[in-house]
């Protein structure tokens, strides 16, 4: 129901979306995957009509939006990346506020209102001002705000940056519960590939502008099929040691993390003897080691050969 | 609009620093120049309140009876001798002098007692009185000669004054001054108009009297309030600037609301908060010290007109300054106004001190600020509460907010489309 065609956005001496095609398809839920800087907020605001494209077009049920953004408007709710609320209203007033914008009153604000809060479960605690609650809580009215008009399609950029494991999960079991009850088509921006992977069926990712992958989850990890990752503990940290493994032939990749080294290496590599003597040339003590099934992850690393999160 | 306008509204009344600063500040100002600049302004009459002692060395009843004898027997007509003979007894300069010191406006501040002049040396050395007016025998002769028959011969008083350099002595001085020029001056007039003499000369009199001047407490309740409204212009820009940071702007414009409407919401929320602002800071100030003695309609409703003028023009004000704002994506406007433009234009609109020594061009751009223009508007209405008067201050606030509106519609970033 909406797609870009060669979604192009430059600034004066960076092009932050280049070329971007995407697909949205009624009912879906679509991530899109990319580190800081993979210009997600700037495709966000060309397809929610914020910012105009310098080329490329944006269409809802195959007519561009550019000129007449009126359409698009209404089917979307739009979750900012920031918490896009009035700090000095309550919850209760701002979505009041937004409501009103819409065009509702009365008895059906009022419903609505309710509707929402409840959705995302905050509403005992309505009346409170939005600046002193905690921000997983301004993060789940920010997600309120954008549904107050019963939109069509969700689109949120980085809804869980800096929130509590707690409110983060109650977000996600909003999103899946919107997108798999009530048929809402979702476009889920993060760099948090667990969410992505837990939300979304097909996922775009991003990186430098460009969409350098698309797929389903599946789909993507296949490209990783003949790969494994390999996570290995140890009791400290040994950095000759991890350098000399990484070094192992057949490896392709390699991460090293305080006192833990993870390598991605050709399915079926055998490598653990070889492990195991350098430990010991070292007097290094193993503690567990881990063969892992690649996630998005390590695709996004094979694809970039950079992580996601610095 | 409404949902506009509750907004914004809401936000200001939440938002403490910004009270403040647009209610208590000015209040505080007030009350501190008005308090420690009182006796600068010639309207503050406590301040110069003093006991006078009046010293006649002459016989007022007998002066005026040989002066009426001078008129008899220069043989003039009899109806003009009649007039003369009134003229004298109700002209007599004495009696003017007293009903002068006696007037309304006077009495609160000088209060005369009449002694001989041993009596009244002896109370000025004690510190009893403050001044010391003395008339010479042959006074009220001069005088009365001068005024019905044009003689050359001036008529002189004397005033010795504990402190000479004192204001009250300056007062008091100019207002004798005054009273002997009138008393000399108007003589012509006497002389020329004969029968009409006795109210011409009452009426030269009243000239210093019947204009009430300004006190510090008016001046400065007038100017802080002139100057504070513009500061709600920073306000409401400086919100505008947070929505669009925060991007609530965004949401705004994903509403497909008219951007129009979040203007004009914008300039009307400005102009009912200076409303509110002028109505508590003139009342308060009423109240609290008693600025505004005028307790009648007509009084208050000429204060309103000029109000809602000037609220109307900030309103058009704030308009501008969101609409650059926005399109400058920046705080700079409402900082740039609030620290250092207003003070400018509180300077050039005469809300710190009166502009009358001021170079013509300063004073001239002070009129075409809506402060400046504001504050004439109101200062004139105080002396004279007179409509027409107002009408050109007025119309020049009308016409700034009206450039103000149109640079506003022109400057504000009309992202109906996707821009
Ligand atoms: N208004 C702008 N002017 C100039 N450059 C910009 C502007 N907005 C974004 N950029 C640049 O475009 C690139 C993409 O930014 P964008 O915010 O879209 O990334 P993002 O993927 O959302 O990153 P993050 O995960 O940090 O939110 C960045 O290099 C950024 O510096
Ligand atoms: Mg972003």
């Amino acid at each position: 129901m909406l797609e870009t065609d060669k979604l192009t956005k430059q600034f004066k001496d960076t092009i932050a979306v280049d070329d971007v095609s995407l697909v949205l398809k009624r009912g879906e839920s679509v991530g899109l995957l990319g580190p800081n800087g993979a210009g997600k907020s700037t495709a966000i605001a060309m397809i929610s009509t914020l910012m105009k494209p310098s080329s490329g077009d944006v269409r809802l049920n195959g007519k561009s939006v550019l000129k007449k953004p009126d359409d698009m408007r209404r089917v979307l709710g739009v979750v900012p990346q920031k918490i896009a609320l009035y700090e000095e209203l309550s919850a209760y007033e701002n979505l009041k506020f937004f409501g009103r914008l819409y065009g509702l009153s009365g008895n059906k604000l009022e419903q609505r209102i309710e509707y929402v809060l409840e959705l995302v479960g905050l509403a005992d605690r309505k009346k409170e001002l939005v600046k002193n609650y905690s921000g997983g809580m301004q993060r789940r009215v920010n997600l309120a705000a954008a549904m107050m008009h019963e939109p069509e399609v969700l689109i949120m950029d980085e809804p869980t940056v800096g929130i509590d494991p707690q409110s983060r999960n109650h977000l996600l079991e909003t999103i899946r519960k919107l997108n798999r009850d009530e048929g809402m088509t979702v476009l889920y921006t993060s760099h948090y590939m667990e969410e992505v992977e837990k939300l979304c069926d097909r996922v775009y990712i991003m990186d430098h502008g460009k969409v350098i992958a698309e797929g389903t989850k599946e789909e993507l990890k296949a490209i990783l099929s003949d790969q494994e990752t390999v996570l290995i503990e140890f009791d400290q940290n040994y950095p000759e040691l991890f350098k000399k493994l990484s070094e192992i032939e057949g490896v392709q990749h390699s991460t090293i993390e305080e006192q833990s080294l993870k390598l991605i290496i050709p399915r079926g590599t055998r490598m653990l003897a070889a492990l195991f003597h350098e430990a010991e040339r070292y007097g290094a003590q193993v503690i567990n080691v881990n063969v892992q099934t690649p996630t998005l992850e390590d695709v996004f690393l094979r694809l970039t050969g950079r992580k996601l999160r610095d | 609009m409404g949902a506009f306008l509750i907004k914004d509204i809401m936000l200001l009344l939440r938002d403490r620093s910004e009270l403040l600063i647009l209610l208590a500040m000015p209040f505080l100002l007030i009350a501190i120049l008005g308090f420690s600049l009182r006796g600068i302004f010639s309207g503050d009459l406590e301040a110069l309140e003093m006991d006078i002692a009046l010293v006649s060395e002459e016989n007022e009843a007998q002066a005026v009876a040989s002066i009426q004898n001078e008129i008899e027997e220069m043989g003039v007509p009899p109806e003009q001798t009649e007039a003369l003979t009134q003229a004298a007894e109700s002209a007599s300069p004495q009696t003017m002098l007293v009903s002068l010191f006696e007037d309304e406006s006077l009495s609160e501040l000088i209060t005369v007692e009449r002694m001989d002049r041993a009596q009244a040396q002896q109370s000025l050395d004690e510190e009893t009185v403050d001044a010391v007016i003395t008339l010479p025998e042959g006074f009220t002769q001069k005088s009365l000669r001068n005024m019905l028959f044009g003689s050359k011969e001036g008529s002189e008083l004397e005033l010795l004054a504990a402190d000479l350099s004192s204001p009250q002595t300056d007062v008091l001085d100019s207002i004798l001054q005054e009273f002997v020029r009138t008393v000399n001056f108007e003589a012509s007039i006497s002389r020329l108009s004969g029968q009409e003499s006795a109210a011409e000369v009452s009426g030269g009199i009243e000239t210093i009297t019947a204009r009430e001047p300004i006190t510090s407490f008016q001046y400065y309740t007038i100017g802080m309030a002139v100057m504070f409204v513009l500061f709600v212009g920073s306000t409401i820009a400086g919100q505008a600037n947070l929505e669009q940071k925060q991007m609530v702007f965004d949401r705004i414009r994903l509403s497909n609301r008219s951007p129009l409407l979040y203007l004009s919401s914008k300039a009307i929320a400005a102009s009912a908060i200076v409303t509110v602002q002028l109505a508590l800071l003139f009342s308060l100030s009423a109240l609290l010290f008693q600025t505004f003695a005028a307790d009648s309609w007509a009084f208050w409703s000429g204060i309103a007109i000029i109000s809602i003028t000037l609220a109307f023009s900030v309103g058009c004000l704030a308009a501008l300054m969101v609409a650059i704002t926005l399109r400058l994506e920046s705080d700079a406007v409402p900082a740039i106004f609030s620290g250092g433009v207003i003070s400018l234009m509180a300077f050039v609109g005469g809300s710190f001190m009166p502009l009358d020594g001021m170079p013509e061009m300063l004073r001239a751009i002070g009129n075409w600020t809506p402060n400046g223009a504001a504050l004439s508007a109101y200062f004139s209405w105080l002396l004279e509460p007179d409509l027409s008067q107002l009408m050109e201050p007025l119309m020049r606030i009308g016409i700034v907010a009206v450039v103000f509106l149109l640079l506003a519609l022109a400057l504000f970033p009309r992202k109906g489309g996707a821009a």
